[in-house]
């Protein structure tokens, strides 16, 4: 301060200093664009030290800030809060739907998955039951067509049977009529013994039969 | 030139830092509340107030007015200029204000805001150069409002006011008891004890952002003046040799000052929750 008190006493007249105030801030507020520069050539003094000010500033401050406070708290402050109350709010509301949504399509899975393994096992079942069906069924096809086939063979036996004793009845008959006949023919004429194996030869060449040892 | 030199260097640096009375008048209320009985009515500082009231009442609700009137999740989607305060405004709300006030936040956090960006705005606006741009056409507007004791001393009352209000109305005589936070018999010296407390609290509020925002103007005054000195102490040569060193560390205190701008108006903003968290919040 005494430095400042030493050049105040020293100063030029007050108009001079004015002009040459002006022109030293028009020269740094072109030059250097700093606050500071610009200041350097104020200086008029108020000569309180840093804490210049009264209770003027304070009125100011008060008035200004306060007016701040209230209409930035009716215009700014009270629709922003709103906003991020409810963003909060919404934000919960849909995290917490998510979680009840997530629980409740894991129940729903484990609930789809249980009823498929169900009619998994039913599946498998119903394929075993049929397997057993058909297995029965070809037994008793195959049973039954065996009986059928050893019923033919039977009949065929049979009827083979009656065939031969039909044949050999025949034959028997046959032969019957054929050595009446013959008897006849040896009866009406005197044989020789050539004559005799001749007839007999005949005989049995009328039959058709193989010659008998 | 080097009259211009003479004359500048002579000045301390506080004279460009203080304010500079555009109008006063005699009123006389004490040597204390007005020293040598003027009452300042009107400064550069004063100016920067009023542009810092207008800035914030005119820009802030138009930014906040999609709020209004957007509807349904379109208003809920963060986008646009309000996005910017918003976020700021998010960020004090559940970072700095909820860890202090509690159940509380909501209540105060409009006076939060304000604080924060009210402090901010006349951090700022008393960055930008103005006093140079308005000694172009003669007059002398501009400066920091923050910095000066008398801005910064208002805006910490008004905190310590709703402190003691606000705790007086929640806490009630719990707060009360606070003042005495030991045996009955230790009240004569507990309760001088937290009243000071209370004051300091106050005090350091003001002094903490009034110093730090007229230190960055101090030291700037100072640089730029070395430019004057060596110029009419050496010559201007040496003036113009100096300038280079000077300009670029000027620079650099400037781009801090930008930095100490937020930071106070953080800070500012920060402990006046504290504060009046520590009294509505008396559960702890």
């Amino acid at each position: 301060m005494e430095q400042a008190d030493a050049v105040d006493a020293a100063r030029p007249s007050a108009r001079e200093t004015t002009m040459k105030r002006k022109a030293i801030e028009v020269a740094a507020a072109l030059g250097l664009i700093l606050p500071g520069a610009a200041m350097a050539a104020g200086g008029d003094g108020s000569g309180s030290g840093p804490f210049a000010g009264d209770i003027g500033n304070a009125l100011w401050t008060l008035v200004i800030f306060l007016l701040v406070v209230w209409v930035l708290g009716r215009f700014a402050w009270g629709p922003l809060l709103n906003a991020l109350q409810s963003r909060e709010r919404f934000i919960r509301e849909s995290l917490e739907e998510a979680k009840k949504d997530r629980d409740e399509a894991a129940a729903q899975l484990a609930r789809h998955e249980e009823r498929m393994a169900e009619a998994r096992a039913e599946a498998t079942a119903i394929v075993e039951e049929g397997r057993r069906d058909a297995d029965v069924v070809k037994q008793r096809i195959e049973v039954k067509a065996q009986e059928e086939a050893d019923k033919m063979i039977e009949r065929a036996r049979r009827e083979i049977g009656i065939a031969k004793q039909t044949a050999v009845h025949d034959l028997y008959a046959q032969a019957a009529d054929m050595a009446t006949e013959l008897a006849g023919r040896i009866i009406d004429k005197e044989l020789d013994p050539a004559t005799h194996t001749e007839l007999i030869a005949g005989a049995i060449g009328d039959l058709g039969l193989p010659e008998r040892s | 030139m080097g009259s211009l030199l003479e004359i500048s260097s002579g000045g301390s640096p506080l004279d460009h830092v203080v304010q500079h009375p555009l109008k006063e008048i005699q009123v006389d209320l004490g040597g204390f509340l007005t020293p040598g009985g003027v009452m300042t009515v009107l400064s550069d500082q004063i100016t920067m107030l009023i542009l810092a009231g207008i800035l914030l009442v005119v820009l802030v609700p138009r930014a906040m007015r999609r709020f209004s009137t957007d509807e349904g999740i379109e208003g809920l989607v963060p986008k646009g200029s309000a996005n910017f305060i918003e976020s700021i405004c998010e960020y004090l709300r559940a970072e700095v204000a909820r860890p202090v006030l509690h159940q509380h936040t909501d209540r105060f956090i409009p006076y939060i805001w304000s604080v924060f960006f009210f402090v901010l705005t006349v951090n700022v606006l008393g960055l930008l150069p103005i006093p140079a741009i308005s000694a172009l056409f003669g007059t002398h507007v501009g400066g920091t409002a923050t910095a000066n004791i008398w801005a910064t001393g208002t805006l910490a009352v008004l905190t310590l006011i709703m402190m003691v209000t606000n705790g007086l109305r929640f806490g009630g005589t719990t707060y009360l008891a606070h003042f005495c936070p030991g045996p009955l018999w230790l009240a004569p010296l507990l309760v001088p004890v937290e009243l000071i407390g209370l004051i300091a609290k106050t005090f350091a509020l003001a002094v903490r952002l009034f110093a730090n925002m007229i230190a960055g103007h101090i030291l700037l005054a100072v640089l730029l003046g070395f430019i004057l000195q060596a110029g009419t102490g050496i010559g201007a040569g040496a003036g113009l040799g100096v300038a280079v060193p000077v300009v670029l560390g000027s620079v650099a205190i400037s781009l801090l000052e930008i930095f100490v701008a937020f930071l106070q108006a953080f800070i500012f903003t920060f402990l006046t929750s504290l504060f009046i968290g520590m009294s509505v919040v008396l559960d702890h």
